[in-house]
């Protein structure tokens, strides 16, 4: 963390200290234009998004945290059958007990890869857990009261897209694809110690990215006009790959984007569904955490593998279910 | 980030969670019952940052703060970016602190949906009271889509909610409901006819009670209003 200390000034205390102040500066000075209403509008939406996805993030880091430094590493890949084929839907299920967002796993993925999982199976663990844990759907069930069929609807196409594309990578992926070895920046010493580290590490990462996509969110809201929004969620499939592509550029958490689903309300269940599906599996933060973890090279085949899959399976799923 | 920055950071988003959860300030983005759960996440918040601060402080003095740390894992590239971009977790927080946003307002009133309101509930009469009927405007906007407003017959009502603007002969009065938090809101808007007399017409975004009966025949759910009173914001900005 302090490769380069000397060399170059680490952002630190004071540039925290400074970013306040100049923000309590500019705010005073500002004042009687952050009045305005369109401001105050922005800013109302991105810090309810925020604080509304803030304990559910809360929560996940939390058990990611313990789970990095209270479980055995070893445990997952020992339960893990031999032969890939049964190996993917056991690991994309796994995701089930593994609490947390996509950040997360992405690294746990690589730990996995390297300590002997097939890769596909890692790769459908990755897919999956973000998506169908807990912590999520119990999310995604406040978000949508009322609704326990987008709850059922999530969990079964994030599910299968795990699946068909970890089978698919059994097929045609190439061990060369992952071979960068990963050597992930791993907390180590007493228990407690890696799970204060982790949590910390955890929340300031996936907290950063989901504040872009508050921010994002939030700008849509206060600067799109309805009619625009309305006339793209008329077009049925239209309106699908609209929000597909909208999850893959907003980059919200997993624990927080039924939040962000929830308010898109000009548009289709089918259209928010694949939003869920495809935001924990494709989105611009994640194409960035997946080329430094394995390579560029996996992450521009796996990605618009993932994508389409994600949208076909959610038009399958939403189409029977919602 | 340095390590004690970020648990500084930490603890500041803490500190605000908690502040904006025990003042009740957090009613304005998010259900009343999120209350517990941000009281929750913001002691986590805290405890995390305060032990990561003084974790760091300790190791200080032997100048070895990567005492623990693998340098060679330093080198795989995400490890570095998801510290940069931590400094963005600041941004909710001071927009708290600096611009304090309000609840939704009269802006966002052509921005998100409408509440829809669908004929087919039947509701019982009201019974007759001395005292004006207080309810919330989306009941009285399913009431009045049933047999136009049928139950509403002559009983006074009392509504509460902000002016979201002029309306054909009177103004617009607004309240929204949200599902989650404020990303999310549907509005409700029921037209005011003030009764000639009357001469108040408040600003755009001012919270008024208004008292007074149901108007039948009309094409928006209409009160026609026999007394309108300037209130604070509700304690509970949504319904």
């Amino acid at each position: 963390m302090d490769v380069g200390r000397g060399r170059r000034l680490r952002p630190g205390l004071g540039t925290l200290a400074a970013l306040v102040l100049g923000a309590v500066v500019l705010g005073r000075l500002g004042r009687r234009y952050l009045a305005q209403a369109a401001v105050e509008n922005w800013t109302t939406i991105f810090v309810a998004i925020a604080f509304q996805a803030l304990p559910f993030l809360v929560l996940g880091v939390v058990v990611s945290g313990a789970i990095t430094a209270f479980v055995p590493p070893d445990l997952l890949p020992r339960l893990l059958p031999k032969r890939p084929a049964l190996a993917v839907p056991v690991a994309a299920g796994a995701g089930v007990v593994l609490p947390g967002c996509e950040c997360g796993s992405v690294p746990i993925a690589g730990r996995l890869m390297a300590r002997g999982v097939v890769p596909a199976a890692a790769l459908a663990f990755l897919l999956a857990a973000p998506a169908i844990n807990p912590v999520v759907l119990v999310s995604t069930a406040v978000a949508f009261p009322g609704q326990p069929e987008m709850v059922g609807a999530r969990f079964l196409a994030s599910l299968t897209t795990a699946v068909v594309v970890g089978l698919v990578w059994v097929r045609r992926g190439h061990e060369d694809l992952v071979e960068r070895a990963v050597r992930r920046h791993e907390h180590t010493g007493p228990p407690w110690q890696v799970f204060i580290a982790t949590a910390q590490h955890d929340l300031l990462h996936a907290g950063g990215f989901l504040v872009i996509g508050a921010a994002a969110a939030a700008t849509l809201q206060t600067v799109v006009p309805r009619s625009v929004t309305d006339r793209l969620a008329e077009h049925g499939l239209a309106s699908v790959l609209v929000l597909a592509l909208f999850a893959v550029l907003l980059s919200i958490c997993s624990e927080a984007d039924a939040f962000v689903a929830a308010g898109l309300t000009q548009f289709s269940l089918t259209a928010r569904l694949a939003f869920l599906v495809v935001g924990p599996m494709v989105d611009v933060k994640l194409i960035a955490l997946q080329s430094g973890t394995f390579g560029p090279r996996f992450a521009v085949r796996f990605a618009p593998l993932t994508f389409v899959t994600a949208v076909a399976v959610s038009v399958v799923v939403g189409g029977w279910l919602l | 980030v340095t390590r004690e920055a970020g648990g500084a950071v930490t603890l500041l988003v803490g500190a605000i969670t908690l502040r904006l959860a025990l003042t009740g300030d957090f009613k304005r983005y998010v259900r009343p019952g999120m209350g517990p759960l941000l009281v929750a996440a913001g002691v986590v918040l805290v405890g995390v940052g305060l032990a990561v601060v003084v974790q760091s402080m300790r190791r200080r003095p032997a100048r070895s703060d990567a005492g623990s740390h693998d340098h060679a894992a330093h080198e795989s590239p995400d490890d570095h970016e998801p510290e940069r971009v931590g400094w963005l977790v600041l941004a909710p927080v001071l927009a708290v602190l600096l611009v304090a946003p309000p609840a939704l307002g009269a802006f966002a009133v052509d921005r998100v949906s409408r509440v829809r309101v669908t004929t087919g509930e039947l509701f019982q009469p009201l019974a007759a009271e001395a005292e004006p009927h207080p309810m919330s405007l989306l009941e009285f906007m399913q009431r009045a889509a049933d047999r136009d407003g049928a139950s509403l017959s002559t009983t006074t009502i009392e509504l509460t909610g902000f002016v979201a603007g002029e309306g054909p002969s009177g103004f617009d009065l607004a309240r929204y409901s949200i599902a989650c938090c404020a990303a999310d809101a549907a509005v409700a808007v029921v037209a005011v006819v003030p009764e000639s007399r009357i001469g108040l017409v408040p600003d755009r975004d001012e919270w008024v009670r208004v008292i007074g009966t149901y108007e039948s025949g009309s094409e928006a759910p209409t009160i026609r209003a026999v007394s309108i009173e300037v209130v604070p914001p509700p304690d509970d900005p949504y319904e």
